[in-house]
């Protein structure tokens, strides 16, 4: 088997009201688990998920696991540094949690850009789609208008509970996040340091084509 | 093929002592004897009962009914046996007869398994008497200690509580039976909270839960400056994290025992501080308060502990004192384990991402809750202070490990401490920590932070937020 010879390392951000399921949908993405009876989280948590992309790719990606209290925000902020992307997880059971959506976007890209002054990319995801009686799912259209509008670059229906597009919801951030970094080699000079790469001599732009 | 480990033969042992059972029974019904003397070659001197019995048999003749017991026995004997019993045995009349010198060696082998086991047997026996000992000498010291704190301490606390027995006494951890009450005389109630003064608040809190759930959220102007949607949220949040506070234990959850005083001292609590509400890290703090005292001293326990300056600023998410705090921490860090230091700051591993959790729960939730339980007694005791000294303990301890981990690992580890962490080498980790850098305590350090930030916002407002 050949080595990879291509490794990433992406910071990703995973941010939503209390209680709407940031732990369950890390636990379930890393440890393939579930469980109801998570503590809450203070401060902040961290996993480490490792993906082979494709044959030559390695993806890690450092998921950090944000304490939902808007309370929290000023301390958090520190916690946004340098990450390449994010989830923001609402409860489709909780209306609250889907209104706050638009406020953790704008809090995030308020305080987080990518080198090259975008915006990073997040993903939404509408949790707990396993508890249905959905009230705003069964309208496709509208969260595809919401998130073109609030600038996601998708959305998903997850379960935790049940295991449902966690892993399609990752490889969506992941290939955007792969695809902006191509954006980014392309637009810094190449002698310019590159904090998102563990090994800063890969300048390769190979995810372009497959997004 | 007869290399039976001595493992094999231990776990055989009830097989094996059943047998051996069978045997002796039959020879002259004696009593159970474990590792008894097995005579080898048992079947070169059959038994004359046996024999007369295996003759009537043959001859056909009727012998008495065999009794119940008979049949047991006669039952065991064909039962499947261990491999270690086979070693006793001859091989069957139709194979050929094992050479002497092979049935020696077994018998020697067999020999050794036994001498084995009995001397595992006695070790482990030595060992759980030892434990036996330990632990009555700890029930026996935990009883002494009730007395002292009861008959000695708690009458005289005002003089007694800082003298240099006490305060070793409080090292070794307070008996569960008298924590709560010493944990309020430590706290104290500055506040002056009365026990009508938390009804009034539970009272108040259980007005805007029904209304709440009614639907009608009245603006009650007499909070002016608190908005509906604020204190709806704190209500809110109180129902969701309650079930998140220690769900392992089952008892704060609803329809355990203990959800109704966890909601009652939170909600009480939101009214008694609408400036503060619900903070999380609350939940749990409350929690082990509920464990050791009854509902209205938990709340005056609970208040008065949150109103000392590390939780205030904490709680209110004041975060230039947070990082005042968290910079006083880094001083003493640096000082006591610089080469850990060094090693976190290359990884960028900053205090925020450890400290947070283990601040605001008080270890609650980092720690096996009776080991949380001795590091509040010492906090009690010696302040904010002891905090921050608990976490260089825990990265003492881990210093090796922690040296060699990158961030990632460092900070999943240190958000995740191991489940199985021994009070002992805990606190010898904690004793073992200075607070003293360049002879100054903890307090002046961090008073000469506080005074510095204060200028430097004074110098620049423009970096305030």
């Amino acid at each position: 088997m050949q080595a990879p010879h291509k490794e990433h390392l992406y910071k990703l951000l995973v941010i939503g009201d209390l209680g709407v399921g940031k732990t369950s949908i890390i636990k379930r993405y890393v440890h393939q688990n579930f469980s109801s009876h998570y503590r809450a989280t203070i401060g902040v948590d961290f996993a480490l998920k490792v993906l082979h992309w494709d044959p030559e790719t390695v993806v890690r990606l450092q998921l950090w696991d944000i304490a939902g209290q808007e309370r929290f925000g000023n301390m958090t902020r520190v916690y946004y540094r340098e990450a390449m992307g994010a989830f923001i997880v609402f409860d489709v059971t909780r209306p609250a949690t889907f209104e706050a959506v638009t406020k953790w976007k704008n809090d995030l890209d308020s305080k987080l850009t990518l080198p090259n002054g975008k915006p990073v990319s997040v993903v939404l995801l509408a949790n707990k789609c396993d508890q249905g009686k959905d009230m705003l799912m069964n309208n496709g259209l509208k969260m595809d208008q919401f998130c073109k509008e609030h600038g996601f670059v998708g959305w998903f229906e997850t379960s935790a509970k049940e295991n449902i597009n966690i892993d399609e919801a990752s490889r969506c951030l992941v290939k955007h996040i792969l695809a902006n970094e191509c954006d980014l080699m392309e637009s810094i000079e190449p002698d310019l340091v590159k904090p998102h790469l563990t090994s800063p001599k890969v300048i390769s732009c190979s995810s372009c084509a497959k997004s | 093929n007869m290399a039976v480990s001595p493992v094999l033969l231990l776990t055989d042992r009830n097989l094996l002592a059943r047998k051996q059972n069978a045997r002796l029974d039959k020879q002259n019904d004696s009593g159970w004897k474990l590792f008894g003397k097995v005579p080898l070659r048992e079947n070169a001197q059959r038994e004359p009962k046996r024999m007369q019995k295996e003759y009537e048999d043959k001859a056909g003749r009727p012998s008495r009914p065999p009794s119940p017991r008979q049949n047991v026995r006669k039952n065991l004997d064909f039962e499947p046996l261990s491999t270690t019993a086979l070693i006793l045995e001859d091989r069957p009349a139709n194979l050929p007869a094992k050479p002497a010198e092979e049935a020696q060696k077994h018998r020697q082998q067999y020999e050794e398994m036994v001498v084995q086991a009995k001397k595992r047997e006695l070790k482990e026996a030595q060992r759980r008497k030892k434990q036996l000992e330990e632990r009555c000498k700890v029930e026996e010291s935990i009883g002494n200690a009730v007395l002292t704190w009861n008959n000695e301490i708690l009458p005289n606390w005002e003089t007694m509580w800082c003298s240099r027995k006490v305060r070793d006494l409080w090292w070794q951890g307070i008996p569960p039976s008298v924590r709560g009450k010493v944990w309020s005389l430590a706290i104290g109630n500055e506040l002056n909270i009365t026990h009508e003064l938390f009804d009034i608040c539970l009272a108040r809190a259980k007005e805007r839960w029904r209304s709440l759930s009614s639907g009608g959220s009245d603006v009650e102007s007499e909070d002016a400056g608190f908005s509906a949607a604020d204190k709806e949220a704190s209500l809110e949040l109180i129902k969701l994290d309650i079930s998140r506070t220690f769900p392992n234990l089952c008892i704060f959850q609803q329809g355990g025992p203990y959800h109704d005083m966890l909601h009652s001292i939170l909600g009480a609590y939101t009214c008694y501080r609408p400036d503060v509400g619900y903070v999380q890290g609350m939940s749990f703090i409350a929690a082990v308060l509920i464990l050791n005292l009854d509902t209205a001293d938990a709340f005056i326990a609970f208040s008065n502990l949150l109103n000392k300056p590390c939780q205030m600023a904490f709680f209110r998410v004041d975060h230039g004192l947070m990082l005042t705090y968290f910079a006083a921490f880094e001083v003493f860090f640096e000082e006591n384990l610089p080469k850990l230091f060094a090693h976190f700051k290359k990884n960028n591993l900053t205090p925020d991402i450890y400290l947070i959790d283990w601040i605001f729960t008080l270890y609650s939730k980092s720690l096996p809750l009776d080991l949380a339980c001795r590091i509040w007694d010492v906090f009690c005791r010696d302040g904010e202070e002891f905090l921050f000294r608990t976490a260089l303990g825990i990265l003492k301890l881990f210093e090796d490990i922690l040296t060699r981990m990158d961030f990632i690992h460092s900070a999943q580890f240190l958000t995740r401490l191991p489940e199985d962490l021994p009070a002992d080498e805990v606190f010898a980790a904690i004793s073992a920590v200075q607070m003293q850098s360049r002879n100054k305590k903890w307090a002046q350090v961090l008073a000469a932070l506080q005074k510095d930030s204060r200028e430097m916002e004074k110098g620049s407002p423009s970096l305030r937020h």
